[in-house]
């Protein structure tokens, strides 16, 4: 089976999997990316390893990614000239209120299935497509469940189990000591960022809110039974067109009012930001960040090449956990 | 006739005092170009400017844009701030009576034309929008300081398959409290096999559902000007709103025509560039920006008539302005104008336009601008680059060039001239390639 690799939340893994291929969320690592000279300044480091990753042939037998940016509708020109692994771009508008975005939405997802089934896909009947639909929605509530329980490192490769084949869901362990209560804020987690978390926990902190680009804040919404046995492919759109929270979205303010809702309800003392060099959309908006969630904030910025990174990241976490202990 | 040049400020003054007594009549916004500089565009100090009295409305019309908009508000007029898109909303808005469109985003190069006197740019810094944003992070500070556009009573701001600088910084405003109307341009997307599509202005053609969604946007962009201005929109209205759209953009095409192609160039790169700049915001008066370009295309002729230019050869980078559609529904020709925008679909497609708009204008090199902190750039001008040299093997150059560069000047200008040495070292043995070594 084939699998098909994906970072945008708004590709639905279940619609990949419903045509007998396996989706598979890709993590990258933004340090340690290197475009050939020409376009490597300006290129934000996680489409840039997105990049090198697809030219390396080891991402994926084939890609998806979405619109949601500049930088990722540039990349998939960039490989749509460089490179043979075959891409689609999925066109995720950027609105949200109106009937003809989501309509827009809806059709992109047919013409996805229509690029899965020329990758050896099949396309779901109705049925099958319902039992997928429900057999993620399963997993997904009870990783929910159990993330109280689980440590941040263990939760990050809990969320890309669930936004892949659901084969590699890892056991709960023990609960993690109590500390600071933090949020993770922003774009994607680098591949690295699992050991930093973990010395994060060790340092006295404690994840207990993910609203990274892969984290918590873009799993859709459960799915309603009766609709999903009505029209599963309309629930699936409502499920995650309707309800993720992003920054790229116009007006974004259901990410304020989803980080309102979950930094409270968490107890949150302070947010640990993960930004790209030249990703727009997230730098915007830390000053507004600080602004309305009034907490504390660590911005953590990522750099293409920066491989002290995480170390320096470490000590700022340090530092930044001392000053929340006050 | 006065040979054409470029000449300083110095030099503009005398030629002033000479043209006001030979008994120039200038538009009401005319005058002397020094008035500018005490008012703030100590750039002007700098530049070299063509000499003809019609780049003397020009620029005089591009530099009381804000005087023009300040009248307009105390005419009772409705301000509509456009942001992003390129001509689609503005041509409504002009359909409208009372109602005057503007571009707040075009604050980018007042850091530039004022050099740096403005404090826009420390402004968005302060603000989070630091030079990872591209320079029209201006904007953002012009909204804050007030001091320069009047804030308009409505924002319209295209978003979906536009850049994230502009998106983001549009945000930012609506969370400084000024309103935004979104209004979504998807991604252009070649048809599919077997898909009903439509030809764009240009040279691309678009899926029908697509067309049909931009036009169901518009739909909504048109409700609300009816709604702020309690007037209809008709049908009728909006066909002669394009039809005088066209006549900007038919001028601003015959005068590219005639400019990129005429040996010597008889209009300098400077001037070319404001021209093409009017033709997409019209600078807040459609019927003076017709006028305008109309001056300029006639100085352009009686210098081509003459043989005469102010340069030698130039070295033009090609900016397309589509034409609307005319023979449709209104609002269908402008969703099909605005989908045509080249930053709406792959670069690969702009990469293949500016390849023909190159061979046609007998391009000898590319110079790829930059700029810095937009988040298309890097991308672009490699997929760009590539495409040219491989499709026409020109010589291509990237540089960027940021809001002030003068400090880069040295380093930028050693760049160019070879560049240009080296278009001369291969026209030599075949000695006359196009733009003429004569
Ligand atoms: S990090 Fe930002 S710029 Fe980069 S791909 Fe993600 S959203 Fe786009
Ligand atoms: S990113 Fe490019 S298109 Fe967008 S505002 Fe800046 S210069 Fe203009």
């Amino acid at each position: 089976m084939d699998s098909v690799g994906y970072v945008s939340p708004f590709v639905p893994p279940e619609w990949i999997a419903a045509h007998g291929l396996r989706p598979a969320w890709l993590t990258l690592d933004g340090r340690e990316a290197d475009l050939p000279e020409g376009a490597r300044r300006g290129t934000c480091p996680f489409a840039a390893a997105l990049i090198v990753e697809a030219l390396s042939g080891s991402a994926a037998g084939a890609l998806v990614l979405a619109t949601s940016c500049d930088q990722m509708r540039y990349a998939a020109a960039y490989l749509d000239a460089h490179c043979r692994v075959p891409t689609f771009l999925l066109n995720v508008p950027s609105t949200w209120q109106t009937p003809q975005s989501r309509r827009l939405y809806r059709e992109e997802l047919d013409r996805l299935g229509g690029f899965l089934a020329a990758r050896g896909g099949r396309p779901p009947m109705p049925e099958r497509l319902a039992a997928t639909l429900l057999r993620y929605d399963e997993h997904r509530a009870a990783a929910l469940r159990a993330r109280p329980a689980m440590p941040a490192g263990q939760w990050s490769r809990t969320l890309i189990a669930l936004r892949s084949d659901l084969a590699t869901l890892p056991e709960v362990k023990a609960s993690p000591a109590a500390g600071i209560p933090l949020a993770l804020v922003g774009g994607p987690q680098p591949a690295g960022d699992a050991r930093l978390l973990e010395r994060v926990e060790r340092a006295g902190g404690r994840i207990v809110l993910d609203a990274s680009e892969g984290g918590e804040r873009t799993l859709p919404a459960p799915f309603d039974r009766r609709r999903l046995a009505a029209d599963p492919l309309d629930e699936l759109v409502r499920a995650y067109f309707d309800t993720i929270p992003d920054a790229f979205r116009r007006p974004n303010t259901r990410l304020y009012e989803w980080l309102a809702h979950h930094l409270a309800a968490r107890g949150v003392r302070g947010i640990l930001f993960r930004r790209y060099l030249f990703c727009d959309l997230w730098n915007a908006e830390l000053h507004r960040l600080r602004r309305q969630s009034g907490l504390p904030v660590l911005a953590l910025d990522l750099a293409a090449g920066d491989d002290r990174e995480t170390d320096r990241s470490l000590g700022r976490i340090e530092a930044f956990l001392e000053t929340l202990t006050l | 006739m006065t040979p054409p040049r470029r000449i300083s400020l110095d030099d503009w003054d005398r030629r002033y005092a000479e043209l006001r007594r030979a008994g120039l009549r200038e538009p009401a916004y005319g005058g002397d170009l020094r008035r500018h500089v005490t008012e703030g565009d100590t750039r002007l100090l700098r530049l070299k400017l063509d000499n003809s009295p019609a780049a003397l409305r020009l620029w005089n019309f591009l530099l009381s844009e804000e005087d023009r908009l300040r009248h307009a508000r105390r005419e009772g007029n409705i301000l509509v701030g456009v942001l992003k898109d390129l001509g689609t909303v503005p041509v409504m808005a002009y359909a409208l009576p009372s109602v005057v469109a503007f571009y707040p985003d075009g604050a980018w190069w007042l850091p530039c034309i004022m050099e740096h006197s403005t404090a826009l740019l420390e402004t968005a810094d302060s603000l989070g929008v630091d030079d990872s944003f591209c320079p029209v992070r201006a904007m953002l500070g012009a909204f804050v300081c007030q001091s320069h556009f009047p804030i308009p009573d409505l924002l319209i701001c295209s978003t979906g398959a536009t850049c994230d600088d502009l998106s983001a910084i549009a945000q930012r405003l609506e969370g400084l409290g000024h309103p935004v109307f979104w209004w979504e341009i998807p991604h252009r997307r070649p048809p599919d096999a077997g898909e009903p599509s439509v030809a764009l202005p240009g040279i691309f053609r678009a899926p029908r559902r697509q067309v049909d969604f931009v036009r169901a946007e518009l739909e909504r962009v048109r409700a609300l000007l009816e709604d702020r201005t309690g007037k209809p929109l008709s049908v009728a209205a909006l066909a002669a709103g394009i039809r005088r759209a066209n006549r900007v953009r038919a001028l601003l095409s015959r005068l590219r025509r005639r400019a990129f192609t005429a040996t010597p160039a008889p209009l300098p790169a400077l001037e070319m560039l404001i021209a093409e700049m009017l033709a997409i915001h019209f600078c807040s008066d459609q019927d003076e920006c017709i006028a305008v370009l109309g001056a300029l295309l006639e100085e352009v002729d009686r210098r081509i008539a003459a043989g005469i230019g102010p340069l030698r050869h130039d070295a033009v980078r090609v900016f397309w302005v589509n034409p609307i559609p005319d023979g449709v529904a209104p609002l269908e020709a402008l969703a099909r104008t605005a989908l045509a925008d080249p930053m709406a679909g792959s670069p690969l497609e702009r990469a293949e336009r500016i390849c023909r708009d190159a061979a046609r204008f007998g391009a000898e090199a590319l110079v790829i601008s930059r700029i810095p902190g937009a988040s298309h750039c890097a991308l672009e001008g490699a997929l760009i680059g590539h495409t040219v040299r491989r499709r026409l093997g020109l010589p291509v150059v990237e540089i960027e060039v940021p809001p002030v560069a003068d400090s880069l000047e040295p380093g930028l200008r050693t760049r160019l001239e070879a560049l240009v040495e080296t278009v001369r070292s291969v026209r030599l043995p075949t000695s006359m390639g196009p733009g003429g070594l004569q």
